[in-house]
C-alpha cells in the first residue's frame, strides 16, 4: 500500500494566535495533531511540546527500542501501539513539568490525536476532543471518542447530540494533556484497506463543518493536500471561530501507481510525497 | 427537541422528550412512559431515533401497537402521528431537532468564541455524579454479556460464525477482512460493520448489501436477528447471551 498525506493549519477568522500544532513524519507514516489551551501564548507552547514529544519518542524507536512502556497496555497491542500510547503519556508529563517549572504556564494543556501506520496496521492514541475519522466505502466513522463533558453526557443518554451541539459546555474537557500528572490515554488498532482515508482534525473543523460534508468533500477531492485545504477553507467560510487543523492521509493501492502516473502524468506534489504545511 | 405526549381521553397525561436513548412504553413501572392498564404489556413498545428518523418498535406485545390505526411491528413516525397502545394514545411531535442524524445533515452550532477548559477530577466527579447511577446501570444492562455475532446462513466463507470483537469489521475477499469470502470475482471489501456508541451499523463497501431483503441506502443500525446478504453470502446478525 502507498500512503499520501497532507496537512494544513490555520488561525481561523476570529482568533489572533494559532494554538494548534501538527506534524507529519513521512518516513514513519506518523501523524500527530494537538490543540493547545491556556492564556497568553501558553496554548501554543503546550500543543507544540505535545507534538514534539510524541514525534521524538516514536522516532527514537530504532535507537531505543526497549524504552519503558507507560500506562496500561491491552493484550495483543503491537509494539507500535504501545510506543505511541507511551509517547502520549510522556507528552503529558512534559507539559506538567514545564508548567511546574514556569508558574506563568500554570493551567496550560493540550488535546492530542495521533496515528501511526505500519504496513496495513493503524495505531491510534488519543486524549481530548480533537478527532480521528476513517472514511471507508463512503462511510465516515469517528475512531476516537471525544473526552468532553457533552460527549460523555450524550453517551450516558443525559442529553441528545443536537443538545450537545447547542450546549454552552462544549469546550469543557474531561481529559487533556497537562491537566493531571497521570492521565488515561485511549489507544486502539485497526486494519487499513486500500482507498481508506484517515482524517485527523481539531475541533475548529468539526464545530462548523458537518460529518456528511466532510465525507462528501473527501470523496470528491482525491488529492490529500487539496482535501485538507478545502476543509480548512470551508471552516473559514463558516466563520472560522477557532483554529483549524486538518491532516488527510490517503491509502492507495500499490498496483494503481503506474496507471495513475500514466493517467495524470507525474504530478509535482508527488515530489514531496504530497506534504505541505507542517510546523 | 422531539417529544411524545401520552394522552388518555384527549388529555395529556405525560410528556417525554425523545433523545439519544430509546423511550420505552409499558405497564412495568421502570418504563419511561408507564401506562397502568391491563391492555398494555409490561414492556410494550419503544420509540427511538435511527438515522435521523423516529421509529416505533413493538416489543412483541400481546395487544399490539398501532400507528394511525394500522397494526405495526416497526414503523417510521412522522410529526402528528398517533401511536395507539391499549386505550392510550401517544402523539408524536418531531418539530424539534432530531438527535444523531448520521446520514442527514448535522446541524452546526452557532460559532462562538470560548476558551477550552478542563474539569479537574473533583468537579468532574460532581458533574457526572447525578447521572452516574443511571448511566452505569444502563451500561450494565446493555452489556450483560451480549456478544454480537454473525452466523453464516449461506455462501462460502472461511468460518461458520464470527464474533464481532473489533470496532471495524470488513466482509470481503481481502486477506485482512474479518469475514473472508471465498470464490472468484468476490470483491476485496464487499461491506463493513462498524461499532458506534449506540450499536452496530452495516455500511456499503464495493457492494450494497441488503438487510432483510432491502438494499441499504447508507449505514444502518443492525438489530438482533437481521439477515444480511452481500456478494452471494447470507449472514445472520444476532446478539448472543
Amino acid at each position: 500500500m502507498r500512503i499520501v498525506s497532507g496537512g494544513v493549519t490555520d488561525v481561523g477568522r476570529v482568533r489572533t494566535n494559532n494554538e494548534d500544532s501538527f506534524r507529519i513524519v513521512q518516513p514513519l507514516n506518523l501523524y500527530v495533531l494537538a490543540d493547545g489551551m491556556g492564556g497568553e501564548a501558553h496554548g501554543e507552547i503546550a500543543s507544540a511540546l505535545a507534538v514534539e514529544t510524541v514525534v521524538q519518542h516514536c522516532m527514537d524507536e530504532e535507537a531505543n527500542p526497549a524504552a519503558r512502556v507507560l500506562g496500561p497496555v491491552q493484550a495483543g497491542w503491537s509494539a507500535r501501539t504501545k510506543r505511541l500510547s507511551t509517547a502520549v503519556h510522556l507528552a503529558n508529563k512534559k507539559i506538567c513539568k514545564s508548567a511546574e517549572e514556569h508558574p506563568e504556564q500554570k493551567g496550560m494543556g493540550a488535546t492530542l490525536t495521533s496515528a501511526w501506520i505500519d504496513g496495513a496496521k493503524l495505531s491510534i492514541a488519543h486524549v481530548g476532543d480533537s478527532r480521528a475519522y476513517l472514511l471507508r466505502g463512503g462511510t465516515l466513522l469517528q475512531l476516537t471518542r471525544d473526552h468532553s463533558l457533552v460527549a460523555e453526557q450524550v453517551r450516558r443518554g443525559m442529553i441528545t447530540a443536537a443538545q450537545a451541539e447547542e450546549s454552552e459546555m462544549q469546550s469543557v474537557l474531561l481529559r487533556a494533556l497537562g491537566a493531571q500528572p497521570e492521565i488515561e490515554v485511549d489507544a486502539e488498532e485497526h486494519v487499513l484497506f486500500p482507498r481508506d482515508v484517515l482524517l485527523l482534525c481539531s475541533d475548529g473543523l468539526t464545530r462548523v463543518v458537518t460529518e456528511p460534508e466532510i465525507a462528501g468533500l473527501l470523496q470528491a477531492e482525491s488529492d490529500a493536500v487539496r482535501g485538507a485545504e478545502k476543509l480548512v477553507a470551508l471552516a473559514n467560510e463558516r466563520g472560522g471561530p477557532d483554529n483549524i487543523t486538518v491532516v488527510v492521509v490517503r491509502v492507495l493501492k500499490d498496483s494503481g501507481r503506474w496507471l495513475s502516473w500514466l493517467r495524470r502524468g507525474a504530478r509535482k506534489d508527488l515530489g514531496n510525497n504530497g506534504n505541505t504545511g507542517g510546523k | 427537541m422531539p417529544k411524545l405526549s401520552l394522552m388518555f381521553d384527549n388529555k395529556v397525561v405525560k410528556e417525554v422528550p425523545v433523545g439519544g436513548r430509546a423511550v420505552t412504553i409499558g405497564r412495568a413501572p421502570d418504563n419511561d412512559l408507564y401506562v397502568d392498564n391491563l391492555a398494555v404489556s409490561n414492556y410494550h413498545a419503544k420509540i427511538y431515533f435511527e438515522a435521523g428518523r423516529m421509529v416505533v418498535e413493538d416489543l412483541d406485545s400481546l395487544n399490539g401497537t398501532f400507528v394511525n390505526d394500522l397494526r405495526i411491528e416497526r414503523a417510521t413516525l412522522h410529526d402528528g402521528d398517533k401511536v395507539h397502545i391499549g386505550k392510550h394514545v401517544i402523539k408524536v411531535d418531531t418539530s424539534g431537532d432530531a438527535p444523531v442524524p448520521w446520514e442527514s445533515g448535522r446541524k452546526t452550532a452557532a460559532p462562538r468564541i470560548n476558551e477550552t477548559m478542563v474539569l479537574d477530577t473533583k468537579e468532574r466527579r460532581e458533574m457526572l455524579q447525578q447521572a452516574a447511577a443511571m448511566g452505569e446501570s444502563m451500561q450494565f444492562a446493555s452489556s450483560r454479556m451480549k456478544v454480537p455475532t454473525l452466523m453464516v446462513l449461506g455462501g462460502k466463507t472461511d468460518q461458520k460464525e464470527y464474533v464481532l470483537t473489533n470496532k471495524l469489521t470488513v466482509i470481503g475477499k481481502s486477506m485482512m477482512a474479518t469475514v473472508k469470502l471465498k470464490g472468484w470475482f468476490k470483491p476485496q471489501m464487499a461491506a463493513q460493520i462498524n461499532q458506534r456508541d449506540d450499536g452496530y451499523y452495516l455500511g456499503p463497501g464495493d457492494k450494497v448489501p441488503t438487510v432483510n431483503g432491502n438494499a441499504i441506502g447508507g449505514p444502518i443500525r443492525l438489530h438482533d436477528g437481521d439477515v444480511i446478504e452481500v456478494s452471494g453470502v447470507k449472514l445472520n446478525f444476532i446478539f448472543r447471551e
